[in-house]
């Protein structure tokens, strides 16, 4: 960590970030910092924040008090407008791929291709052709969405963040109600998109193959803050009871979960 | 040549669809009519009936009371524009407007009173019910209620059929009343037709007043009909519900207008053009 | 006496009416906003507009014809009683052009396109697609909402152009069927007395009722909530808006007389 005031080294830096929602605290006093070009997962049980952390780097939701950073910048404080600018260097790929119903899959990566690079619209579907196969969806590319499978419909989702060639890509929940064959795929891909593109990866999961398989390093959050972060075999490593009751998936122990 | 044929062929295949498509969804639509009527039977005509009146009541509010200020302000500000446009039209042709209040009474509880509070009530009634049964269907309450021994039909329509009825019926009456004192005000402040000479009733007969109420009966039928038709063929999620509605609203709307022309053609049939 | 109660149910009611009334006229502004320049995405808009037509010409049509007709038979005992079969044509004509015909359309398109446009948006909220848009840093109001409200007015527009000859065409049917009144007589009916001012103050307001049932319907389809059971509800409240819009422009143009 840095110390606090200056703009911090890392690519990305959530400084003591608070967030309620109707009163009801969920974020308290967060401190995360994700370097260039790592596998960062964030994991904790559902409701305590991961998906709110990162739906505040690119603007979704609004942070109530503290800092966040990217790339030596201050973004908290950004409009809607000025989230443009960062969401154009950070992707995201939701939960439930939110591909556009009305298109096919091939126009739905075109889309991004078509408004950000100025393409003409028969230029970006054959460009997207191209990204969908780098995806193994090479005979899916008139289908629509509705048409196909969660696994499918989310590496499309991953093909379709990839066309603006995006310095950090933010992966929710990417491989959860997926079967392990298909969750296993999305890894692979994850780690091709980090190893050969340089890609930052920040990724919310509970999956833990995933953690143990691909991740760099590992932040986990419990109560509103980073209870824990270091790599996967440090964290499997740790005494820490809390962590241990996470990873090892036992339904007692120390760990305090709302209405249980 | 062939491509000409071919491409006629399929133009008739798909009319066709279209034609059977209609056919059957008039005919389904007819069943909900009836199905609804044997409910009404059956939960408050035969011997032993359950006859509930908690249901009746709250539809009777939602469709009755809860439309008071949406009836009241739309009617009041179309009623102002029907009649300031009827003096503008008078004023250019006979010159003479002690006649525009006569004539507009007429027409008001014979026909636009009762359609135009119909055509309102069609977009705000018949959405929300379509909204809410076709939400029912598609979260499988309504299969619940099925398993339960109930049938929908009994259960969802029938109290909606009875309520929209009676508050159509009574809507009606209050829109052609607001639709008349708009009327009678724009005619004074705009035009400085009397209100004396004005709200002049004398000319009203009770062929229009029976002819009126008997438009607020059929569209009052029409309107929950069409829409719980439509909400229980709703399929899929939330753009089911979303086309379910849709197509509530404008099948409602439709309905209420072509119940209209064809009910006003017939009083001018039966009555030999003095209507 | 006016209990308690009454007053905080009509103050509750009063807020949240005018909630709706303020984020309307946010979105409203946004709009302009995102026109200005006025880059449209031409596939969205071309898309928009041939659905919107295509959709909504037969129930246009049948509307406009039953309007028409009806206007026959409203006028005809006035009519009869002044026996002046010459001015059936232009007793139902003036009221179809100038406002009949623009109200219904308008309403039947509400029911059909505003009310889809709704339920549209409304899934694409719902399922977190607009926030997809958003991610992919493309301006939601931008690509989405902009090309609907423009093909929603040109669309009004064409339609009420189209249904405005439907009717005086199911008038002049309804006149010689129920009436029999001769086609001939009808068209000079409507050639003398029916002003170019007529015709035009009608579009007039269908430029303002395509422009108020576009704002309305997107909005209430953007700002869903709570799935399947929100989509119906938005739709409902979407046509409710736009119906109580369109009457309110309705009478404030008839009082300008455009």
């Amino acid at each position: 960590m840095t110390a606090a005031g200056g703009a911090p080294r890392e690519l990305i830096v959530f400084r003591d970030v608070h967030k309620a929602f109707d009163g009801k605290p969920v974020l308290r006093g967060m401190n995360l910092a994700v370097t260039k070009g790592e596998i960062l997962f964030i994991i904790g049980t559902s409701g305590v924040g991961k998906s709110v952390t990162i739906k505040h780097l690119v603007g979704f939701l609004r942070i109530d008090s503290g800092e966040i950073w990217f790339d030596g910048k201050r973004v908290d404080q950004l409009d809607e407008r000025g989230f443009y600018a960062v969401r154009r260097r950070v992707g995201m790929v939701f939960q439930n791929a939110t591909l556009f119903d009305s298109m096919t899959l091939a126009e739905n990566v075109a889309l991004p291709l078509r408004k950000h690079k100025k393409l003409r619209h028969t230029s970006a579907l054959a460009e997207a052709m191209g990204r969908l196969e780098q995806v193994y969806l090479t005979g899916f590319t008139d289908r629509y969405p509705a048409e196909l499978s969660d696994g499918m419909r989310k590496r499309a989702a991953i093909a379709r963040t990839l066309t603006m060639e995006p310095e950090v890509v933010l992966f929710d929940e990417p491989t959860t109600g997926l079967d392990p064959v298909n969750a296993r795929r999305i890894d692979r891909l994850i780690l091709e998109l980090s190893r050969s593109l340089g890609v930052t990866a920040v990724v919310v999961s509970h999956d833990l193959t995933s953690i143990f398989s691909i991740a760099d390093r590992v932040a986990f959050l419990y109560q509103g803050q980073v209870h824990a972060v270091g790599t996967p075999d440090q964290l499997r490593a740790s005494a820490d009871p809390i962590l241990q009751q996470f990873i090892q998936g036992q339904s007692s122990g120390p760990m305090e979960t709302p209405g249980f | 040549m062939k491509l000409v044929i071919d491409s006629l062929f399929g133009r008739i295949t798909a009319i066709g669809v279209y034609v059977v498509g209609g056919v059957r969804a008039t005919f389904e639509l007819w069943m909900v009519f009836v199905g609804t009527i044997a409910g009404i039977w059956r939960m408050y005509g035969r011997r032993g009936a359950s006859r509930p009146t908690g249901a009746l009541v709250e539809q009777l509010h939602i469709i009755g009371n809860r439309s008071l200020l949406f009836i009241t302000v739309t009617i009041g500000f179309i009623g102002m524009v029907m009649i300031y446009q009827a003096c503008l039209q008078f004023s250019r042709s006979i010159g003479d407007l002690s006649q525009v209040g006569v004539q507009f009474v007429r027409l008001i509880i014979s026909d636009f009173g009762p359609t135009l509070t119909a055509m309102m009530l069609a977009t705000r009634v018949g959405a929300g019910i379509a909204a809410e049964i076709g939400s029912m269907k598609v979260t499988e309450q309504v299969d619940a209620l099925r398993m339960s021994g109930v049938l929908p039909v009994d259960y969802l329509l029938v109290p909606r059929f009875l309520a929209s009825i009676i508050m159509t019926l009574a809507l009606s009456i209050l829109g052609a009343a607001i639709m008349y004192g708009a009327g009678g005000l724009t005619a004074y402040l705009s035009f400085g037709v009397n209100p004396r000479i004005f709200f002049d009733l004398s000319f009203v007969q009770p062929r229009h007043v029976i002819l009126g109420l008997l438009k607020a009966l059929a569209y009052g039928a029409a309107i929950p009909i069409v829409s719980g038709f439509c909400g229980l063929r709703a399929r899929g999620s939330s753009e089911g519900v979303g086309w379910a509605t849709t197509a509530a609203v404008v099948g409602s709307s439709f309905a209420v207008i072509s119940l209209d022309f064809f009910l006003s053609v017939g009083a001018l049939w039966l009555l030999k053009g003095d209507l | 006496m006016i209990g308690e109660r009454t007053v905080t149910l009509v103050g509750t009611r009063a807020v949240a009416v005018s909630r709706e009334v303020g984020g309307i006229t946010i979105l409203f502004g946004q709009i302009l906003r995102a026109l200005l320049p006025p880059r449209i995405d031409g596939r969205e808009l071309v898309k928009n507009l041939h659905k919107m037509g295509n959709r909504s010409v037969p129930i246009v049509a049948l509307t406009a014809f039953f309007a028409g007709g009806l206007m026959v038979v409203q006028s005809a005992p006035f009519v009869k009683r002044l026996d002046a079969t010459s001015l059936a044509g232009w007793a139902a004509g003036y009221a179809v052009l100038r406002e009949v015909g623009p109200i219904l359309i308008a309403l039947m398109f509400s029911g059909r396109v505003g009310a889809n446009n709704t339920a549209e948006l409304g899934t694409m909220t719902v399922t977190e697609q607009l926030d997809g848009l958003r991610a992919l840093a493309i301006d939601p109001i931008r690509y989405l909402i902009v090309p609907r409200v423009v093909s929603m007015m040109v669309m009004l527009v064409c339609l009420t152009v189209i249904g405005d000859l439907v009717a005086l065409v199911g008038a002049a049917i309804v006149a010689k069927a129920v009436l029999n009144i001769e086609f001939g007589i009808m068209y000079g009916s409507f050639t003398e007395n029916l002003t170019p001012h007529d015709f035009l103050h009608g579009v007039y307001k269908s430029l303002a009722f395509g422009w108020a049932i576009a704002v309305t319907s997107c909005y209430f389809g953007v700002t869903v909530r709570g799935g399947a059971v929100g989509v119906g509800r938005a739709v409902n409240a979407a046509v409710v808006a736009a119906a109580v819009s369109v009457m309110l422009i309705d009478f404030f143009l008839t009082y300008l007389n455009v």
